[in-house]
């Protein structure tokens, strides 16, 4: 018997009310009227007699009706425990069977399926069992049944996955699981390598105090294992042709001793390169093939080596786009000298990956042909025909980028600045003063985020004139100067967005393009503002990979041919959930012809470290609650619950009951007469 | 069926009778019904001699016959104004009011009396009251023609209030300036020697004294059957008890305290006569009586 509310039982002390009623209350009627307490008072009638229960009989009964409301307001409900003991009641097991990527070791995964087999064997017919399958997710592949058939069933067809591990998303899993069977000891199976990698997020879990978790290690006795854990690809221009120098990063741990492996580099399916390589006992290889020729598109590569008894690690894909520009035009003015925009095209010209293809144009060049394909206009301090803002506009609200420099140019009093609808109102000249710098800057946008922790690159930039802008509604400032000037503005249009700078970036009013942090801020500003996304050469497992923005119709090809059709919102780009090792592919409509975009994908390297952890670490941190089941009962569990709390009607009434022989029992024999003792002689003597 | 005229006497049947006055004479009368005449002897008013006129005198009461044969004036003594003055002080304390039969204790006072009032003025004498409660209430002289207003008071006068017996006692021997007899109606809760004294002042004064003590059974057996509360009737205190357990001792403490007015009382040459509040008053009356006979004999 437990009590849900056992804070109410403390109200057992209200016993002692019943009690000191009895002793020192025993009349409750009229007193009696008498003529004097003269001889009474004389007769020194002792205390122990007065206070002496008289009525035991009615005090029972009321000490006993006040205990029944206190047991019933603290909520009793029956303990099954002891019905779980007995030997006929039915058993909850939930078997928990890791089918992460490490248990693909060759000596892992057939004792984890046998020992799964076992515990359905073993389990009485009455037993109710379920399953969930986890990895880094989980999934409940058999909800609680008693039939022995499917569970084998879906032994026979679950394989390992190619994704981490993660016991705590396993465990919710179970726990959601045991809902179905509320108040029912339960026991949680875990048929694990235990890996040490995949215990994060434990701390802090609840589970029922009647669920008792157990392990089966299936853990290889070795946890020697070597893995291709990452890549590095660079584009080598030779004279006339470009290469590409592939560097792979295979990592050894616990090896009995090192080894000589051969590791194989497939470009595009076609094998390309071979080397053979010494692995330390613990350690990291760098392994470097030699340059290939680069295909035309997208590349596909694969490296591989030697398998060992885990040989899902043993192979590695990256991917490559085509190649990876980002034209931009850059407008102006004629009289614009090449030294005024040497420093932005020179800074731009250096970034990979992206590569900045910058194209100059004059004023009244710019047509809806020269922005097709670009990324980012940069109107560099130069007005703008009514066609050209037209052109600039419509190539914005489509996703494009616009950058506008003000300088001289524009600084003309009163003036619009194109795009951004920012006003002019002349400049402010900071010689006096050995030039301004930068004030107050928004270190979490994505534009200065890098100098967040060193803010210090950005302020030691000093500018001698810059223009005086006002910052229209709708309009953010991301920085200012020191003056409280905006500096650097962003206003979205459409899909696009726009940054106006006030912040010169030439050498004649400003030292900027001298400092260190004038080329990542270049490059952020050109990278932000198109909305280009780096192409990663590899993601991992359990990522998302968002689909091109441009991309209609998204049709994405998995590594093992399944087909999936991404939904993508108004605003939000269609994304994939990246469960398979391999290369995901993304097509416009359907699957033919060349991919629109490539991902390779590939397993964590963390869950190549095969170092187990102690079986009672597992529950470092999980905390027990008694009322996790009442509180996270479904609907038939509550029904059940319910009847089991159900003995406090009962309490409730036999209280009332008792309460009601109480009154009939306080006004019986002597009681009653007592009460009626009083007689009063005022009313008979007027006359 | 007509009734003995001793039935009369009984109590609770003299509880229907609102009439004091009707009651009085229906007491005495029955009581007298069997009672010796003599007792009215030498109570009249018949000439008794004469004496020389002072002035001040009446002049309706000179012997003008007797001047005529004399020449001088004398003045008609009669036997009436002889007679004595019976105050009745009557307690009229709350504790007064209680009982555990038909018949309070006031109630029995009243009748009482009523009864010894219409008998004294059968008698000649002068009948005076007064009321006792925390002070002196009403106060009525003794007159002769004073016993209508005296059975007016008592119709109307109730028991209530904390009873101050002992001074009120003492104020009524300093208004009793006459000696004659008091007659105290009282459940005389004081004690005995205190009680005693307060009479002592009075039968100094030259006062004859007889005190009636009217009780309940109730009181003097503590008759309740189980545990309860009781209230003083006159200070409110509360005592819960449980009677089983006291009633003897409460009895005899009662019994020791009626011994204790006994001889106290008699010490004090004060008639003591106890009387219970379901016997008939003939008990009262003729104790009265001999109290009268024996301290005023020949009246």
């Amino acid at each position: 018997m437990n009590f849900l509310v056992p804070a109410f039982l403390a109200a057992l002390a209200a016993l002692a009310i019943p009690i000191a009623m009895h002793l020192r209350h025993r009349e409750k009627g009229t007193p009696v009227r008498f003529p004097s307490l003269m001889f009474l008072e004389q007769l020194a009638i002792r205390t122990s007699k007065r206070q002496r229960i008289t009525d035991w009989p009615l005090l029972l009964l009321r000490a006993l009706a006040l205990a029944l409301l206190v047991l019933a307001f603290a909520r009793p409900f029956a303990s099954d425990s002891a019905a779980a003991t007995a030997d006929d009641a039915p058993a909850v097991k939930v078997i928990l069977l890791d089918r992460s990527m490490s248990m693909g070791h060759v000596d892992a995964w057939p004792a984890a399926l046998d020992s799964a087999r076992q515990i359905v064997r073993e389990a009485r017919p009455q037993d109710k069992l379920a399953l969930v399958l986890f990895d880094d997710e989980a999934e409940v592949a058999q909800p609680l049944t008693v039939d022995r058939a499917s569970m084998t069933a879906i032994l026979q067809t679950v394989q390992p996955s190619a994704r981490g591990t993660r016991y705590v998303s396993a465990m919710r899993a179970a726990r959601s699981v045991l809902l179905d069977a509320p108040n029912v000891p339960a026991e949680m199976i875990v048929i694990t390598d235990l890996q040490r990698g995949g215990v994060a997020g434990l701390a802090g879990l609840d589970l029922p105090s009647r669920v008792t978790l157990r392990t089966v290690s299936v853990a290889p006795e070795s946890h020697a294992n070597s893995a291709v854990t990452g890549v590095d690809v660079r584009r080598v221009s030779d004279a006339d042709r470009t290469r590409l120098a592939v560097q792979a990063r295979v990592t050894s741990r616990g090896l009995e001793a090192a080894r000589t492996l051969r590791a194989t580099l497939e470009i595009d399916g076609r094998a390309s390169g071979e080397q053979t390589f010494s692995l330390p006992v613990d350690g990291e290889r760098v392994v470097a093939f030699d340059a290939v020729p680069l295909p035309s598109g997208r590349v596909r590569g694969l490296i591989t080596i030697e398998n060992d008894k885990l040989a899902a690690d043993d192979t590695f894909h990256f991917a490559l786009a085509g190649e990876d520009a980002l034209p931009v035009v850059l407008l102006a003015a004629d009289d614009a000298l090449d030294t005024e925009t040497l420093f932005v095209e020179r800074a731009l010209a250096i970034g990979r990956a992206p590569t900045v293809r910058i194209e100059r144009r004059r004023p009244g060049t710019l047509t809806n042909e020269a922005v097709r394909g670009a990324g980012l206009v940069f109107v560099w301090d130069t007005p703008l025909t009514a066609t050209e803002r037209g052109v600039l506009e419509g190539f914005v609200k489509a996703g494009g980028g616009a950058v506008v420099v003000v300088g001289r140019r524009l600084s003309t009093r009163g003036a619009t600045i194109p795009l951004g609808a920012v006003t002019v109102e002349g400049t402010t000249d900071r010689f006096a003063d050995r030039g301004g710098t930068f004030g107050e800057v928004q270190n979490e946008h994505p534009l200065f985020s890098a100098f967040r922790e060193t803010p210090g690159a950005l302020t030691s930039a000093r500018f001698l004139r810059y223009a005086r802008v006002e910052a229209p509604a709708g309009t953010d400032v991301l920085a200012r100067f020191d003056d409280g000037l905006p500096a650097v503005l962003e206003r979205r249009d459409g899909s696009g967005r726009v940054i106006t700078l006030a912040v010169p970036l030439d050498t004649r009013t400003g030292d900027l393009p001298l400092q260190p942090a004038f080329l990542p801020f270049l490059r952020r500003l050109v990278l932000h503002t198109s909305g280009h996304a780096a192409s990663p050469l590899w993601q991992l497992t359990s990522e998302a990979w968002a689909l091109p923005k441009g991309l209609r119709d998204a049709v994405v090809s998995a590594p093992s041919g399944e087909i999936e059709r991404p939904a993508a919102g108004d605003s939000v780009a269609a994304a994939v959930r990246l469960t398979e090792r391999g290369v995901y592919s993304a097509y416009a409509g359907q699957v033919s012809g060349d991919p629109v975009a490539t991902v390779a994908v590939n397993v964590s390297p963390v869950e190549s470290d095969l170092t187990t952890v102690d079986a009672r670490e597992l529950l470092v941190g999980v905390s027990v609650s008694d009322t996790e089941d009442a509180a996270g009962a479904g609907p038939a569990g509550s029904i059940e619950l319910e009847k089991r709390q159900g003995i406090w009607r009962w309490l409730l009434m036999i209280a009332a009951l008792l309460l009601v022989a109480e009154t009939l029992l306080a006004n019986r024999g002597w009681r009653g007469k007592a009460a009626r003792l009083t007689v009063s002689g005022t009313e008979r003597s007027a006359s | 069926m007509a009734m003995a005229p001793a039935a009369f006497l009984d109590p609770a049947l003299l509880a229907s009778i609102s009439d004091l006055e009707l009651l009085a004479r229906t007491v005495v009368d029955g009581f007298m019904h069997g009672v010796h005449r003599s007792v009215r002897k030498g109570s009249s008013l018949d000439f008794a001699e004469h004496r020389s006129y002072q002035p001040g005198d009446d002049l309706r009461r000179v012997d003008w016959r007797l001047f005529a044969r004399t020449d001088r004036y004398y003045v008609k003594q009669y036997e009436a104004d002889t007679n004595v003055s019976v105050w009745f002080a009557l307690d009229t304390s709350a504790s007064m009011d209680f009982t555990t039969g038909t018949v309070t204790k006031f109630d029995y006072a009243r009748f009482l009396v009523a009864s010894l009032a219409w008998l004294s003025k059968s008698q000649g004498d002068r009948v005076g009251l007064v009321t006792m409660g925390d002070d002196l209430g009403e106060v009525i002289p003794p007159s002769a023609r004073h016993l209508q207003r005296i059975l007016h008071t008592l119709a109307r006068t109730r028991a209530s209030g904390r009873g101050q017996l002992l001074a009120t006692l003492e104020r009524v021997a300093h208004v009793t300036t006459r000696a004659g007899v008091v007659v105290v109606v009282s459940d005389c809760y004081e004690p005995a020697d205190k009680l005693g004294r307060a009479l002592d002042a009075m039968r100094a004064r030259g006062h004859d004294v007889i005190v009636f003590h009217p009780m309940d059974p109730g009181e003097r057996e503590l008759t309740f059957a189980a545990p309860l509360t009781i209230e003083d009737a006159e200070s409110g205190v509360r005592l819960p008890l449980r009677p089983d357990e006291l009633r003897k001792q409460y009895k005899a403490a009662f019994d020791g305290h009626r011994d204790a007015l006994t001889k106290r009382l008699a010490a004090a040459r004060a008639d003591y006569v106890p009387l219970n509040t379901d016997e008939p008053l003939d008990r009262a009356l003729h104790a009265y009586l001999d109290m009268r006979a024996m301290r005023h004999p020949g009246r």
